[in-house]
């Protein structure tokens, strides 16, 4: 592995809130190369948007962090404001989920691409970020025209464009993107993943790709890591995590979205019975082990850590 | 259609236009009592028009809609009136959480299309059957609960649960599992499946994820700029699809790796302007790979391949389809 552009240690994520503590992530470590790219899976509720977040320092400022995020040689939870705001949109930009919320309704979209190069004076002048917006736009697919339109005036798909264009503005080294094609057609869903894999072959950009669904991941990441109640359970290279999984949810998230083709999944969905753990009333031992098929009396003492189960893989369960 | 079965829906010809906007424009579907269609295509297509057409809730331009046998009459009263008024149709739709009321307990909710017909005196039995039949067991459990009470999957189970107490013959899901997370998915398509094979329920799922197909439908629909371009039974469809759409669509489903990709450039064009010829041609991949003899080539941009024929149980509008 080469050099890696973000590493997290031990990281803990908890939020206070009236009637008590929340703990959303529980000791978190992950590393990605420059240039490389990680999926991050699991359901609603597991932790991996908190994850997200943390990484840029976006979470509300009553939240409890604790551990190591070095992204780009920076220590990120120890930055001042001023250091903070020079990581943010440059060495790191993050495309949120819910492309309608995320953008101002009234501001034009072009201008909001815009913004950020200003502020961050990566454009020397208003005629240079208008030309990298334009630019911009065509490269995510949308017309030079659209530039002047405003959110409520683009589809879906455009909506979410946009904000992956806006999160390229200031051509950042990592790109942190939260189900960015969860709401999108198939189609733009396509268009998207395609525009983020010439982005990391033409300029070694560096990708943490979050979502559910891990068909999505798979194609579009080297490596995996799958979440489940605020602990990575396991990792490891894409195609064998999703082809191989190691751990029971792995296996059961893997089998969610079936192969077309596949005479075993016709007319037979599969999916995973039971709800995810709340995060503040966690099941004692392995968190998963409610729901899990193979469960056995060990797995209801203790958590387990994770271990090798592979060349360059690891998983959380007693059973590997 | 098949010989001796009477279709449960019979839609022929539908247009419905917006202003200059042809959001349908000659569609013709039918499904089967007993059967799960899955009606494919991308946002813009038509497909929720379609199926607000169906309900009652969009008057057609033209065409007709037959359930049961009888034609929709399409009121301008208020949707949710209309709905209760045919309780034969019911919906379920993409989001259980903006679908249900925060306010009500799932026991309310459950019993407010019992209650809109007249409420029976066996009120909290249907309610009972219906919940547990959703696999919300034991149902009494759920009674007082509030929809924030609940997970997105067990929402997602009222929902259909509320459907099913008006005990339709044909259900309409929009997205149902879109915005469920994967673990879930799989619950879900699995109960109404199951809700299919036990009863002779016929579901419309309205989707743009052949998984889902793969995974319950009989039969599948692609549905492009307001018609039906090609149709078939789902194994056929999937593994041997005709129409370049349908297999460029199939080609970017993250899963199918072996095929080479072709990403269309784009999005659907605006059914104000619905290109002349055949509708797909401007996005067409065989057509802009050149191999296409010249007088088909000379054809797709004149000449409309026109709608499949009504009751086609297998078809593709396209002039490069022997």
């Amino acid at each position: 592995m080469g050099e890696p552009l973000l590493s997290v240690r031990n990281l803990h994520i908890t939020y206070h809130r009236q009637g008590g503590s929340v703990p959303a992530v529980r000791g978190v470590s992950l590393d990605i190369e420059k240039g490389g790219s990680l999926g991050l899976a699991g359901e609603s509720g597991c932790g991996k948007s908190t994850l997200a977040n943390s990484l840029l320092r976006l979470l509300p400022p009553e939240t409890e962090v604790t551990g190591e995020i070095t992204l780009d040689g920076k220590d990120v939870l120890t930055l001042s404001p001023g250091g903070l705001r020079a990581v943010r949109w440059t060495s790191g930009a993050i495309v949120f989920q819910g492309a309608l919320h995320a953008l101002n309704p009234v501001q034009t979209v072009g201008d909001q691409i815009a913004e950020p190069m200003l502020v961050h004076e990566t454009a020397d002048s208003q005629d240079a970020a208008r030309a990298r917006t334009i630019e911009l736009l065509g490269r995510v697919g949308l017309a030079r025209p659209r530039a002047t339109a405003y959110p409520h005036q683009l589809s879906g798909g455009q909506r979410q464009r946009v904000l992956i264009a806006m999160a390229l503005a200031c051509d950042p080294l990592l790109l942190i993107a939260d189900e960015p094609t969860t709401a999108l057609d198939l189609m733009v869903q396509a268009q998207v993943l395609a525009l983020l894999d010439d982005l990391k072959q033409e300029r070694e950009l560096t990708l943490l790709f979050i979502t559910h669904d891990l068909s999505v991941l798979t194609y579009a990441c080297q490596r995996l890591a799958i979440m489940y109640a605020g602990r990575i359970v396991e990792e490891g290279p894409a195609w064998g995590v999703f082809e191989n999984a190691s751990h029971p949810y792995t296996r059961a998230l893997a089998a969610a979205f079936p192969t077309i083709g596949d005479r075993s999944s016709r007319m037979a969905p599969s999916g995973l019975g039971g709800d995810p753990p709340t995060p503040g009333n966690l099941p004692s031992g392995c968190p998963f082990h409610p729901r899990c098929p193979l469960a056995e009396d060990g797995c209801l003492v203790e958590e387990p850590s994770l271990r090798v189960s592979g060349p360059g893989r690891s998983a959380a369960c007693i059973l590997v | 259609m098949h010989p001796g079965v009477t279709p449960l829906v019979e839609i022929e010809d539908l247009h419905v236009d917006f202003g200059p906007a042809r959001a349908v424009d000659g569609a013709s579907l039918h499904v089967d009592p007993g059967e799960v269609l899955a009606l494919v295509g991308e946002s813009g297509s038509g497909k929720t028009t379609l199926i607000r057409a169906i309900q009652g809730l969009q008057k057609p331009t033209s065409g007709s809609i037959l359930v049961e046998g009888k034609p929709i009459d399409a009121k301008t009263k208020k949707a949710i009136q209309t709905i209760f008024q045919n309780p034969a149709v019911q919906m379920v739709f993409q989001d259980p959480t903006g679908a249900l009321n925060p306010r009500q307990t799932i026991y309310e909710i459950v019993a407010e299309g019992l209650r809109i017909q007249g409420q029976p005196d066996d009120e909290a039995a249907k309610v009972g059957q219906a919940l547990s039949r959703a696999g919300l067991r034991p149902p009494e459990r759920f009674f007082p609960m509030y929809p924030h009470d609940i997970s997105g999957g067990q929402r997602q189970r009222v929902v259909i649960a509320g459907a099913m107490i008006m005990e339709p013959r044909l259900l309409l899901a929009d997205e149902p599992v879109a915005s469920l997370d994967a673990s879930i998915r799989g619950e879900i398509l699995a109960l109404m499946r199951h809700l299919v094979d036990e009863t002779d329920l016929s579901i419309l799922v309205v989707t743009h994820d052949l998984g889902l197909a793969w995974n319950i439908a009989d039969r599948v629909a692609v549905m492009y700029l307001g018609r039906i371009v090609e149709t078939g039974p789902t194994e056929q469809i999937l593994s041997d699809p005709q129409h370049p759409y349908t297999k460029a669509l199939l080609s970017v489903v993250p899963e199918t790796e072996e095929r080479e990709q072709q990403i269309l450039v784009g999005e659907i064009p605006d059914p104000t302007r619905i290109p002349s010829g055949c509708r797909f041609h401007p996005r067409c991949p065989l057509l802009q790979s050149g191999t296409l003899a010249p007088d088909l080539a000379a054809r797709c941009p004149v000449d409309d391949p026109g709608p499949l024929a009504v009751g086609a149980l297998v078809g593709a509008a396209c002039w490069a389809v022997a």
